[in-house]
């Protein structure tokens, strides 16, 4: 029992890293008026690239990079489309979300169904042979403990930063950012690009971490959560973060009791994740003020200067 | 592809003077592989089913193989061209092309449509399953002699009647070797594909104490990989996963779609095709086992060995009486044998499996 309460409490830090790194890319994206909806593209292109790089290289930094980089250069699609051909940014996100899938599959076509070995955890003596609190704090690969800093860093420069200010001013209201000589389109630029870059970690992290193979199609749709997560957490960097552990959480607790035998049908437990999230969507949603008060006003609509 | 195709028409052409009137056009068939070819699992296992088809008939066939094209509307297309082209037989690797098959098999009635998995019939089409179960109950068998404390984890993806046929003979087999096999564990991804939560659970099953784990029907070799990397043995049906875990593979069934394969086209090409169903097994070598783990002594091995030579023979089969499901129920009495029909509608688990099937 206490080593399946272990297992779920511990093993959610790794099932909500890629969410968690994806959906702060995503928040600070549409913090600043832009809907991008094609993150699972970014982080399918990312996961194949990373995938390919680590795999022939043996390295996880360069894997990471090349995983970033990608997911950075697909945005660069978008942002174009969105901010300089103002294009409709629902259609724009899902088009190059397809095209992002489309070309992870072509590119990593002859990588199809290898395996890399897995990324060492950084184990800090005496501290990490605790029980329980040793395995969830104190042994977990880097990656998460780099998810959580940024969460933190980005709550910080959100809320307590200028530069964080002028994001979401222009997400509430570009033309009045416009009118003070700020400059939504290059600062929507920025914000989109580190969305793919986040993006491209979160993918990267699919495939050279949390399951050190690639197979097409292998982030199963975590590019949606990650969508998804951005409204449930009201646009909030610390909030996302919890969300995203309670989303690992409840899908390791299915497989967990499964493994312990009770005898709850499974395919009630697969449905719990879902089932949650739609409960608590509608919880936050069923108060207006907090909706309104955080949701980014401008969002999704295009900036075009009045001039 | 083109270069290809113009040499096919070369190599005929060259037929046609050397041999005459006679020689005909080669018998061409359209093989429709739903996903990207990996190193092992299903579409592994259909391409080399192309490559034994291949093999065999030379330049008698021509097969025109696509993959990747899902089981959705792409793949539609791909078939209506194949049967518009005067494709001779199509071959569908998905259970989910069987209505466009069907579509097609009545818009064409000479084309004769080979469809795996389904459960439909037609003069020209006909359904080909493999006793994935016999090698299961042999891979079984060494999982019973591995597991010291008879621990055992099952990582599934749906309760549908052949897996469980595939893991209750798994659970007997490992049962035949080993009383002290504890109540086998299982966790139902209730998702084809999905490898971050193949790894969970494997991990899950281990974090229980599990010495063995069985993947079955794996999207991915995520559960086999993570074996190794946590140190417990492995097994798996349809392809050899040695290379995903060198030290801790136990054994995996090894799926053969050859015989089959080459046995219906044979009987189209002879003009004796039969919309029947096809069930093969051992028997005719569509299904063994592969990379056996050099932890198991000679002697276990050549028990396994003996197992599969009885199935050949015809002399022993997984389900045979009596069997007892895990709710009580007698399935088989003493001295009965369940019939194909029996064994691919299954609905219960044999009494030693810890898990609960939805209703």
């Amino acid at each position: 029992m206490m080593d399946a309460l272990t297992f779920v409490v511990a093993g959610a830090f790794a099932m909500a890293t890629p969410l968690m790194l994806a959906a702060l890319g995503e928040l600070v994206t549409e913090r600043s008026g832009v809907l991008n909806l094609s993150v699972e593209g970014m982080m399918a292109i990312a996961a194949a690239i990373a995938f390919m790089t680590t795999h022939d290289t043996g390295s996880f930094l360069l894997g990471f990079a090349a995983g970033g980089v990608s997911g950075l250069l697909l945005s660069v699609v978008f942002a174009l489309l969105v901010l300089v051909f103002l294009a409709n940014q629902v259609v724009a996100g899902l088009a190059v979300g397809i095209l992002g899938l489309g070309l992870s599959a072509l590119l990593a076509r002859s990588y199809e169904g290898m395996t890399i070995l897995p990324m060492g955890k950084i184990t800090i003596p005496i501290l990490s042979d605790l029980p329980l609190v040793g395995p969830i704090l104190f042994r977990q690969d880097v990656m998460v403990y780099l998810a959580i800093g940024s969460a933190i860093t980005l709550a910080w420069f959100l809320f307590k930063t200028k530069r964080g200010l002028v994001l979401r001013v222009v997400g509430e209201n570009p033309q009045a950012a416009h009118s003070i000589g700020l400059r939504p389109i290059r600062v929507r630029f920025i914000a989109v690009l580190f969305g793919g870059l986040m993006a491209g970690l979160g993918g990267a992290y699919v495939s050279i971490v949390l399951t050190p193979l690639w197979s097409q199609g292998m982030i199963a749709g975590r590019g949606w959560i990650a969508v998804a997560l951005v409204v449930f957490a009201c646009w909030r960097p610390i909030r996302l973060t919890v969300g995203a552990y309670l989303f690992g959480v409840v899908l390791l607790l299915d497989l967990a009791i499964q493994a312990l035998g009770l005898s709850i049908p499974s395919v009630i437990l697969t449905c719990m994740p879902y089932a949650l999230t739609i409960v608590v969507l509608t919880i936050v949603s069923s108060d207006a003020s907090r909706i309104r008060l955080n949701a980014p006003v401008s969002l999704g609509e295009n900036f075009r200067p009045a001039n | 592809m083109k270069i290809w195709v113009r040499t096919l028409l070369g190599a005929t052409a060259l037929g046609l003077l050397l041999s005459g009137p006679a020689a005909s056009d080669p018998f061409k068939i359209g093989y429709i592989i739903p996903n990207a070819i990996g190193e092992a699992g299903w579409d592994h296992e259909l391409e080399r089913g192309r490559q034994a088809i291949v093999d065999h008939f030379g330049d008698k066939v021509q097969v025109n193989a696509v993959n990747g094209v899902g089981e959705g509307p792409d793949a539609t297309r791909v078939m209506n061209r194949m049967a518009a082209d005067g494709t001779n037989m199509l071959i569908l690797g998905a259970f989910g092309l069987m209505n466009d098959g069907l579509v097609l098999a009545r818009r064409y009635p000479d084309l004769k449509v080979l469809h795996y998995g389904g459960y439909v019939n037609e003069p020209n089409f006909a359904t080909l399953a493999l006793r994935h179960y016999e090698a299961s109950y042999l891979c079984g068998m060494a999982a019973g002699m591995a597991a010291k404390t008879g621990n055992l984890g099952v990582v599934a993806a749906f309760p549908l009647p052949e897996v469980l046929s595939i893991m209750n003979a798994y659970v007997l087999g490992a049962q035949s070797v080993n009383p002290d096999i504890k109540p086998v564990k299982v966790v139902w991804l209730n998702s084809w594909f999905d490898p971050a939560k193949e790894k969970a659970a494997a991990e899950s099953l281990a974090s229980q104490g599990a010495e063995v784990l069985y993947s079955l029907f794996p999207g991915t070799p995520s559960t086999v990989s993570t074996a190794e990397q946590l140190g417990v043995y492995v097994t798996v049906t349809l392809s050899d996963n040695t290379m995903f875990a060198p030290t801790k593979h136990l054994c995996s069934a090894q799926a053969e779609f050859g015989p089959a394969l080459i046995r219906k086209i044979q009987d189209a090409i002879d003009g004796k095709f039969v919309g029947d169903d096809t069930f093969s097994g051992v028997k005719d070598g569509s299904m063994g086992i592969a990379g056996l783990s050099p932890d198991l002594s000679e002697e276990q091995k050549k028990q396994i060995m003996a197992r599969l030579e009885e199935m050949r023979n015809g002399s022993f089969q997984p389900f045979r009486g009596p069997i007892m499901s895990n709710t009580g129920q007698e399935i088989a009495a003493e001295g009965t044998n369940l019939d194909d029909t029996a064994i691919k509608s299954m609905k219960f688990l044999v009494k030693g499996i810890d898990t609960t099937l939805p209703n």
